[in-house]
């Protein structure tokens, strides 16, 4: 299945941009699914129809949903949930209050991205479209797989070492309901089976990132940014969309000649600047885009002769070289700055940090034992070079 | 010192305003701080400067900082992390720790207690937030309530099972699991901390919130319910900010179905903020750098000061009715059916749409049963027995 997330600075028309992928595709005879991960949804307005938590059909090859994540959380996540409100709840806590403080940071962000990937699979679709969250949120989510693993892992390491170490002594000694099996059970499926199907579907082959932009500066600034910490994270972008571009018949208008100059000034930047992604573009209509027909009008303008749901690049991945008395981590990071950059190896992780985001990735084991020697940003390249400890192995 | 929030949806334009109304406070011999609390940052990429976690003067009279929260967490609670990193160490998993650390909401929390420190040097007239969207900016709202509960009712045990514990599971080699006392003096002043932040937040008289908005369909619904969620949370709102109205001379040709609906929508902008109303154009090109947003400022406020509170409101308020004590709540906007209202203990719990809100009774009425609970003209009224 091939998948294509949409994310970008608030307001750019990301919504409008996955509705219209999806309705392209769906005319083009792949059987295609259109999701809202984004909890503010607007995917229903405007495909113009109400949609729920499941997929609903709504044309030929075409379903949609908007994810209900206080619901889904329920599901993936509810018996640890429900040991959390019980255990608040024994402490003379109201319910409304307990339902609250047992929300685990990123339990909302897994499960909505726990209903997208499950709906898409199990319904055999060709395409499917993701409408995320404005850019920071949608990091946060996408990133989250490989960070939960790890919190999952502590939660499991305090929950298990209660119950089976303190359990039967504590029990007399302190007043608190103790976590069933259950609970262990549902976290234990959480942490080695969903949240692994969750990286595989994001860190999949198929699965791309797009960026929408409109011309102007803060919005591809931002844009820049999320780049930058999507690539740390080796979730590839296909395509930057740029839209909003004032067409011939408004650019000629008085008001708008200089901004039309301006913004076409900004799209060969940023042409420049994402190579070697395409760089899709839409006009500012002159009325809102909604309803399937006019969603369809909007995507040949972006797409014209592509096909919506084809890569239209392939990022490079992380490599592992040997070299010269050691060996070479190559990382690609497009934009990053030198002076945002924090690297450093700590036990056997290479810890990566661009100023808004850090990654640790665990190292293999022959680089593990050698020592960071040096590491130096070169264009959109960061090289990180092992060699062994002196009077090491 | 007064504290100005700049709120709304995603990409209307909030950090433009909150350069522009801190210059336009400047220019009125203001001393302001100018503080981003968005964890996306972008103050820097609206000056076209850089703006680090460090103060930095950006114009006359403006200092400004981006709030980083990983360093804030490291600098102010390596205790929690300390303990975090302990469970941790076996799978050595470092940096994980800090991620743990950011709740929802925590993050802008953070942000908040800088406005503390910057109050602290008592070198500042004025403080504006450049706030996350409103989504975050209300989470970030219902967390002192939230970290309130848990002390109150949670903490104090933790702390005594943790001390009960500690000798049991480091005869098991388990030790790092159960936190040391340092880690309960972390949470404490982190309570303290919090406690102080929402003291600002919920004194109207020099802190109130700013709501920008485009005047476009979605961004207008969402707004609203912003408006009523601040006000549950008992942070008084003094104006709304119209951003990126078409001009009069771009309405005419191929925008004149946008520039209709912009019309539509300003009429239930001035229905849905019965509060002063700015209206900012939208200009032909790209507003970016000190004299670019100073010029916004002067468009926006024209001779007013924009530190001036717009209106005075106590969003949630007691007063005596018919002899008893009755409490108020503005809920802007809410049906009957969206709220619900009960009490535990010492406080009231009032529930509109997903949003929950505690608020402690004073000693008159704490205990007391409801009487009587009624929204009228948008005011949500609770009588006690």
């Amino acid at each position: 299945m091939r998948v294509v997330l949409y994310t970008g600075k608030g307001g750019v028309g990301k919504t409008t941009t996955a509705a219209a992928t999806a309705v392209h595709a769906a005319r083009s005879g792949r059987s295609t699914l259109v999701a809202s991960a984004d909890s503010a949804h607007s995917l229903g307005d405007v495909l113009e129809r109400r949609l729920g938590p499941r997929p609903s059909h709504l044309a030929p090859n075409l379903d949609a949903l908007e994810v209900d994540t206080p619901s889904e959380t329920q599901r993936h996540w509810g018996a640890v949930r429900d040991y959390l409100i019980s255990l608040l709840r024994y402490q003379g806590i109201e319910e409304v209050v307990a339902e609250e403080l047992a929300l685990l940071p990123g339990a909302e962000e897994i499960t909505t991205l726990l209903a997208v990937e499950a709906y898409a699979r199990e319904g055999g679709y060709d395409f499917a479209v993701v409408d995320c969250a404005p850019t920071d949120s949608a990091l946060r989510l996408l990133t989250l797989p490989e960070v939960a693993r790890g919190a999952f892992r502590v939660l499991l390491r305090v929950q298990g070492a209660l119950a089976s170490i303190v359990t039967p002594l504590a029990r007399n000694l302190i007043p608190v309901p103790l976590p069933e099996s259950e609970v262990f059970r549902d976290a234990e499926h959480l942490l080695f089976r969903k949240l692994r199907r969750l990286r595989d579907f994001v860190g999949d082959r198929r699965t791309s990132v797009r960026l929408v932009v409109t011309p102007e500066r803060m919005v591809i600034d931002e844009a820049r940014r999320a780049h930058t910490d999507l690539a740390l994270f080796e979730l590839p972008c296909d395509a930057v969309v740029m839209n909003r571009l004032l067409p011939p018949a408004a650019a000629e208008e008085d008001f708008f000649r200089d901004w039309a100059r301006l913004q076409l000034e900004r799209l060969v930047e940023v042409e420049e600047l994402f190579a070697p992604l395409p760089v899709l573009t839409a006009p500012l209509q002159d009325d809102e885009v909604t309803g399937l027909d006019r969603l369809a009008e909007h995507a040949d303008r972006l797409f014209g002769a592509i096909e919506p749901d084809a890569v239209l690049s392939t990022a490079p991945r992380i490599r592992f070289e040997a070299e010269d008395g050691g060996y070479r981590v190559e990382v690609p990071l497009p934009h990053a700055g030198s002076g945002d950059l924090d690297v450093a190896k700590i036990d056997d992780e290479l810890v990566i940090g661009t100023g808004t985001r850090r990654r640790s990735l665990l190292l293999p084991r022959r680089i593990a034992h050698l020592e960071l020697s040096q590491a130096k940003l070169g264009g959109d390249l960061l090289v990180v070079h092992f060699t062994a400890a002196p009077g090491g192995r | 010192m007064r504290v100005i929030l700049l709120t709304g949806k995603g990409g209307v334009g909030k950090t433009s305003h909150a350069i522009a109304t801190a210059l336009g406070a400047a220019a009125h011999r203001h001393r302001v701080f100018l503080l981003s609390a968005d964890p996306a940052h972008s103050l820097g990429d609206a000056l076209g400067r850089r703006v680090g976690a460090r103060p930095v003067a950006i114009a006359e009279g403006v200092v400004a900082r981006e709030v980083a929260v990983l360093d804030e967490l490291d600098r102010s609670w390596s205790e929690i992390q300390r303990w975090l990193r302990g469970l941790l160490r076996e799978d050595t998993d470092e940096v994980l720790a800090e991620e743990l650390l950011v709740f929802p909401g925590l993050e802008e929390l953070m942000a908040l207690r800088a406005v503390r420190e910057v109050e602290a040097t008592g070198d500042f007239d004025v403080c504006v937030v450049d706030c996350a969207p409103t989504g975050a900016t209300l989470r970030m709202l219902r967390f002192p309530d939230a970290l309130r509960i848990f002390m109150e009712n949670f903490f104090d045990l933790e702390r005594r099972g943790a001390r009960l514990l500690r000798p049991l599971m480091e005869r098991v080699r388990a030790a790092g699991v159960v936190p040391r006392d340092e880690f309960f003096e972390a949470i404490e002043r982190l309570y303290g901390e919090v406690e102080d932040v929402r003291q600002i937040l919920m004194d109207g008289d020099r802190t109130t919130a700013r709501l920008v908005v485009n005047p476009a369909r979605v961004v207008v619904e969402e707004t609203r319910r912003s408006f009523a969620y601040l006000s549950l949370y008992g942070v008084a709102t003094d104006a709304v900010v119209v951003n990126r109205l078409l001009p009069a001379e771009a309405a005419g040709g191929y925008l004149a179905r946008w520039a209709e609906r912009e019309r539509g929508e300003l009429d239930s902008i001035q229905a849905s903020f019965p509060i002063p109303q700015f209206r900012a154009p939208l200009y032909p090109r790209e507003l970016r750098g000190i004299e670019d947003l100073a010029g916004l400022a002067r468009d926006v406020f024209g001779d007013r000061d924009p530190a001036e509170v717009f209106m005075h409101t106590r969003p949630i308020r007691l007063r005596k009715h018919a002899g008893r004590t009755r409490l108020e709540a503005d809920l802007p906007g809410i049906s009957k059916e969206e709220i619900e209202v009960t009490t535990r203990g010492s406080d009231l719990i009032v529930r509109v749409r997903n949003a929950s809100r505690l608020i402690a009774l004073p000693a008159s009425v704490r205990g007391r049963p409801i009487r009587k609970a009624r929204l009228h003209d948008g005011v949500l009224e609770v009588d006690f027995g």
